[in-house]
C-alpha cells in the first residue's frame, strides 16, 4: 500500500495540468488562507472588545458555541441552496468553523489579564484604547495565536469539502479515488492536507516568535 | 455586537420559509427524521465514550510519565489534522458501511482533546492532596481511583463537553459516505432534491441535539463534584491554571481556553 | 496641599466604603492611610486619582476639584504604586519606567533616558533596564514600581500597599529607601498599609481608618503613640504602643557614663580601683581605638592577680551598641536589655565608645519622656 502511495506521488501526470498536485495543493491553500483571514477580522475584534468591556462576553462565547455545534455540512448544503455551487459556500462553512476557536481565545486572553495590571494601566493615566492595544493584546496574543492555530488546523482539514462543491482543492483527489476505488489516491490526498497542517503548524510557531513579546515567551516554567 | 435585535416583524417569504420547514418536519417524524436522529445520537455518543475509554489510561500514563507526554501530545494531534472524509473512505474497505466506519475516526479526534484535559486535570491536583493520600495509606491505584481522578473531574468533563459537542457537528459528515445520521436528511432530502426545509431541519436537530448533550454534561458534572458548586467551575480553574504554561507544541483549542502565556505568575522571585 | 471634604462612597447595594472623610494632606509630606480590611483606606486613595469616583462630597488638589479634570490626563499627573508592582510583564524594565512619559508625549530616546536616571535613584544597576519584570525579585519589582511613579516626575505619589508582597527583610528595605527618596524629593505621597509599623516608619502623619470607612484619628506618628483617640485606635495601635513610642525620643538625651570604661591594656589593679571609686558591678573594656571588648565584673577583678591587663580577664559580650547620634530610646533599651551586664554601650558615628546606661538609668530617662508629655497634655488644655 505504501508502494501504491509512493507510486501515486510520483506519476507524472499527478505533477501537471489543472487536476495536478500544485494546482489542487494552491486551491486548498487558497481557500484556507482567505477563510481563516476572514474568520481572524471577524473574531478577533469582536473578542478584543467583549473582552475588553466585558460586555456582551455571555452573547459572544453563546455565538461560538453555536458555531461549534453547527455541522459544517449542513451550513454548506443550506448557502448552496441559497446562493449556488461555488466558493462562497465553502467559505461561509468554513468560516463559521474557524470563528469558535479564535473568538472564544481572544475573549479569554483578554479576560485572563491580571486586574492587577488592568489597574496599573488605568492608573497611570492609558485610556481605553490603550489599555487595549498596550496592556490587553500583547498579553492575550499568545493565546489568540493558538486558538488561530487551531482554526487554521480545523480548516485545512475540513476545506476537503470544497470539492462537493465543484472548486477542487485536496478534497478532490480523496472523492476522486473514492469513486474510482482507488485507496493510493484518498491517501495521498490525505497526506498532502496533513502535511499542510503541520507547515501551518510550523508557521504559527515562527509568528509566535516573530510577534510574541519576549518578555512574556521567556519566563521560568512554573512548576506543577 | 453579535446579540444586535434584528428586525422586528418577519418579511413574509421568511415565514413562509417557516411554515414550510414546520410542515415538512412534522410529516416526516416519523421517517426520516426519527430514526435518522437516533443515528445521530449513537454515532455521537459510541466515539466520545470510546475516545473517554482511551484517552483516560493514556493520560494517566502521560501524567505519570510526563517525558512522554510531549510525544503523546504530537500523536494525538497529528490525528486531529486528518481529513475526516478520507478516514471514512479508508476505512470503508475494511468495517463496510457498518458504524464502525464512523466511530473510529470520530473517536480518534475526540483523543486530541481528552488527553490534554486528563494530563491537565492530573496535574491541577495539589501535591499536598496527593502526599495527604499517601501518606493515610492509599495505594497508587487506589489514590488514582479515589482521590486524583475525582479531583481531576472537573478538568475532564470540560474536555468531555467540547468532544462532545464537536463530534454531534462532525457526525454529519460521515453522511457524505453514506453512514447515516442527521446529515443524511441534510444531503439525501435536502441537497439532493435541491430543498431546503430537511437542510434545516437536520441543522436545528443537530445543534440542539449538541446543546442538549452539553447541557446534561453539565448537570452530570454538579451530581459528581458537588464540592464545586458555587466555586469557579472547572472549565476557568483550568484556564486559570493553564494560563501560566507555555502551549504545548500542537494543542487544538480545547473550549475552556488552551494553555497560552498570559501574565506572570505574580509573587515568584526570578 | 490635597483636601477631602466630605467624601463618601456608597456603593448600589448599599455597602459604604467610605463615610464623610474629612482630611488635609498636606503637601510635600507622606500622609499614611492605615486601617484593617474595609476600612475604606484604599478607596479613599483611589478617588484621588478618580480610579474611584466619590458619591459625595469633593476632593482638592491644591483648591481644585479633582472632577474638574479628565481623568488620564489627572492620573498622568500623579504617580500610582500599588501591590507587587503590576509591572507590565512584556515589557523590558525601561519601558516599563517610560510608560507615562511616553503617555505624555516625549519621545522614546528622551523617555528612556529618564528611566535610566530613575533606575539609579531607586538603586538599581543600570543593567537592569533591559530586562524583563520576571528576571527580577520581589523587591526589585517593587523598586522599579516605585521608579514607574516617578517618571513622569509628579508632585503627588499615590502607594497603595507597595510593599505588602514582599518579605519583611525586603520590606525593611524598601522602606529606608523610600524615606531616603523622600528627603530627596518632597513629594506629596499618600501611602496604604494595614501595618502600623510600617505607619510609624514612613509617615509624617497617619490617618487611622476604622471599619465602615470613618476617620478615628489623624496624627504624628508620635502623638497617635502617646495619645490615641480612643479604644478602637489603642487596640489597632497594639499593647507595646509604649515601647515603640520610645523611636521617637533621641538616645543623644540620654547622660552615659564614662567614668565605667577601662582601657584593655590597664593592669587589673587599677580597673579595682576604677571599681570600687564608681560603685559599678560592671565595667566596660575597650581598646585603643576606643572600641568596645566587652564587659568585665566587679568579682573577676577583685580575684584576679593585679597584674594581669584587663584583656587577659573573662570578658562578657556587650551585644549590640547604639548610635548615639542617630538613634533613639528605643534602640538603647533594646541593647540594654539585650546585654548580659544589663548595661547599653553608646557609640559615635565612627564606632568610638562614647559611654554607657545601666536600665535603671534608662527607666529614669524614659519615666522622664512620660512626664514631659504629661506636662505638654496639661499645656494644650490650658
Amino acid at each position: 500500500m505504501i508502494l501504491d502511495v509512493l507510486d501515486w506521488f510520483t506519476r507524472s501526470e499527478q505533477w501537471t495540468g489543472s487536476g495536478g498536485i500544485p494546482v489542487r495543493f494552491g486551491e486548498h491553500v487558497l481557500y484556507s488562507v482567505l477563510a481563516l483571514v476572514v474568520s481572524a477580522l471577524i473574531a478577533v475584534p469582536v473578542g478584543l472588545v467583549t473582552g475588553h468591556t466585558g460586555r456582551g462576553g455571555f452573547a459572544a462565547i453563546t455565538v461560538a458555541n453555536v458555531g461549534r455545534a453547527l455541522p459544517t455540512i449542513g451550513v454548506l448544503t443550506l448557502v448552496v441552496l441559497g446562493m449556488g455551487l461555488g466558493l462562497f459556500p465553502v467559505e461561509v462553512a468554513l468560516v463559521a468553523l474557524a470563528v469558535p476557536p479564535i473568538l472564544v481565545n481572544t475573549y479569554e486572553g483578554v479576560r485572563g489579564v491580571d486586574p492587577l495590571l488592568r489597574d496599573a494601566a488605568q492608573g497611570m493615566g492609558m485610556r481605553g484604547a490603550q489599555v487595549l492595544l498596550r496592556l490587553e493584546l500583547p498579553l492575550a496574543l499568545p493565546l489568540i495565536l493558538l486558538g488561530m492555530r487551531t482554526a487554521a488546523i480545523q480548516v485545512v482539514s475540513t476545506a476537503t469539502i470544497a470539492a462537493y462543491v465543484g472548486i477542487g482543492g485536496l478534497g478532490r483527489f480523496i472523492v476522486d479515488g473514492q469513486s474510482r476505488r482507488e485507496i493510493e489516491m484518498i491517501l495521498g490526498g490525505s497526506l498532502l492536507v496533513v502535511l499542510l497542517a503541520l507547515v501551518v503548524t510550523g508557521l504559527f510557531a515562527l509568528l509566535r516568535r516573530l510577534v510574541v513579546a519576549r518578555g512574556l515567551r521567556a519566563r521560568p516554567a512554573a512548576t506543577g | 455586537m453579535p446579540d444586535a435585535a434584528g428586525p422586528i416583524g418577519l418579511p413574509p417569504r421568511f415565514a413562509g420559509q417557516v411554515g414550510e420547514v414546520a410542515d415538512w418536519a412534522l410529516s416526516n417524524i416519523d421517517d426520516p427524521i426519527a430514526p435518522r436522529l437516533l443515528e445521530h445520537v449513537q454515532l455521537s455518543v459510541a466515539p466520545v465514550l470510546l475516545g473517554l475509554a482511551v484517552a483516560l489510561p493514556l493520560g494517566v500514563a502521560a501524567a505519570r510519565w510526563p517525558r512522554w507526554y510531549p510525544a503523546v501530545l504530537t500523536g494525538v494531534n497529528v490525528l486531529y489534522a486528518l481529513p475526516s472524509l478520507a478516514l471514512f473512505f479508508l476505512l470503508l474497505p475494511y468495517t463496510g458501511f457498518s458504524p464502525w466506519t464512523a466511530i473510529i475516526p470520530l473517536a480518534l479526534y475526540t483523543l486530541a482533546i481528552l488527553v490534554p484535559n486528563v494530563v491537565d486535570g492530573l496535574d491541577q491536583v495539589p501535591d499536598h492532596v496527593r502526599q495527604a493520600a499517601t501518606a493515610m495509606g492509599f495505594s497508587p491505584m487506589r489514590r488514582l481511583v479515589r482521590v486524583e481522578l475525582p479531583v481531576a473531574l472537573p478538568v475532564i468533563i470540560a474536555g468531555l463537553r467540547v468532544a462532545t459537542v464537536a463530534t454531534i457537528s462532525m457526525v454529519s459528515v460521515a453522511s457524505l459516505v453514506g453512514l447515516g445520521g442527521l446529515g443524511q436528511i441534510i444531503l439525501t432530502d435536502g441537497f439532493r432534491r435541491n430543498f431546503a426545509a430537511p437542510v434545516v431541519v437536520g441543522v436545528l436537530l443537530s445543534v440542539a441535539l449538541a446543546f442538549l448533550a452539553d447541557g446534561l454534561l453539565v448537570l452530570l458534572q454538579r451530581w459528581l463534584t458537588p464540592w464545586t458548586r458555587g466555586r469557579e467551575t472547572g472549565a476557568t480553574s483550568r484556564s486559570r491554571r493553564a494560563a501560566r504554561r507555555d502551549a504545548p507544541p500542537t494543542a487544538p483549542d480545547t473550549g475552556s481556553a488552551a494553555p497560552p502565556a498570559a501574565p506572570a505568575a505574580r509573587g515568584e522571585d526570578a | 496641599m490635597i483636601t477631602f471634604e466630605g467624601v463618601s462612597k456608597r456603593y448600589p447595594d448599599g455597602t459604604v466604603a467610605v463615610d464623610h472623610l474629612d482630611l488635609e494632606v498636606p503637601t510635600g509630606r507622606t500622609t499614611v492611610l492605615v486601617g484593617s480590611s474595609g476600612s475604606g483606606k484604599t478607596t479613599a486613595l483611589r478617588m484621588i486619582n478618580r480610579m474611584v469616583e466619590p458619591t459625595g462630597g469633593t476632593i482638592a488638589i491644591d483648591g481644585e476639584d479633582v472632577r474638574a479634570r479628565e481623568p488620564a490626563a489627572l492620573r498622568r499627573s500623579i504617580g500610582y504604586v500599588i501591590q507587587q508592582a503590576g509591572l507590565f510583564p512584556h515589557r523590558t524594565v525601561e519601558d516599563n519606567i517610560a510608560t507615562v512619559p511616553l503617555l505624555l508625549g516625549r519621545s522614546r530616546g528622551e523617555a528612556r533616558g529618564r528611566a535610566r536616571e530613575l533606575l539609579e535613584l531607586v538603586g538599581l544597576p543600570p543593567e537592569h533596564a533591559r530586562r524583563y519584570p520576571h528576571q527580577l525579585s520581589g523587591g526589585q519589582q517593587q523598586r522599579v514600581g516605585v521608579a514607574r511613579a516617578l517618571a513622569a516626575d509628579p508632585p503627588i505619589l499615590l502607594m497603595d500597599e507597595p510593599f505588602s508582597a514582599v518579605d519583611p527583610l525586603v520590606r525593611a528595605g524598601l522602606q529606608d529607601e523610600l524615606v531616603r527618596l523622600q528627603k530627596e524629593l518632597h513629594k506629596t505621597i499618600v501611602f496604604v498599609t494595614h501595618d502600623i509599623d510600617e505607619a510609624v516608619k514612613l509617615g509624617d502623619a497617619i490617618a487611622v481608618f476604622r471599619p465602615g470607612g470613618r476617620l478615628a484619628q489623624v496624627a504624628p506618628p508620635e502623638r497617635l503613640l502617646s495619645e490615641p483617640a480612643d479604644a478602637f485606635v489603642e487596640e489597632f495601635i497594639g499593647y507595646d504602643r509604649g515601647v515603640r513610642r520610645l523611636s521617637f525620643f533621641p538616645a543623644s538625651a540620654l547622660s552615659l557614663r564614662s567614668d565605667v570604661l577601662v582601657e584593655a591594656a590597664a593592669p587589673a589593679r587599677r580597673a579595682r580601683e576604677t571599681a570600687a571609686a564608681t560603685g559599678e558591678p560592671w565595667l566596660l573594656a575597650i581598646d585603643a581605638d576606643r572600641r568596645p571588648l566587652g564587659w568585665v565584673a566587679a568579682d573577676v577583678l577583685a580575684g584576679a592577680d593585679g597584674d594581669r591587663p584587663v584583656a587577659d580577664l573573662d570578658l562578657v559580650g556587650y551585644g549590640h551598641t547604639f548610635s548615639v547620634p542617630t538613634d533613639s530610646l528605643r534602640a538603647a533599651l533594646d541593647a540594654a536589655v539585650l546585654s548580659p551586664a544589663g548595661r547599653a554601650v553608646g557609640v559615635d558615628a565612627d564606632g568610638t565608645v562614647v559611654g554607657a546606661v545601666a536600665q535603671t538609668d534608662l527607666g529614669t530617662a524614659i519615666w522622664a519622656v512620660g512626664e514631659a508629655d504629661g506636662r505638654a497634655a496639661v499645656d494644650g488644655r490650658a
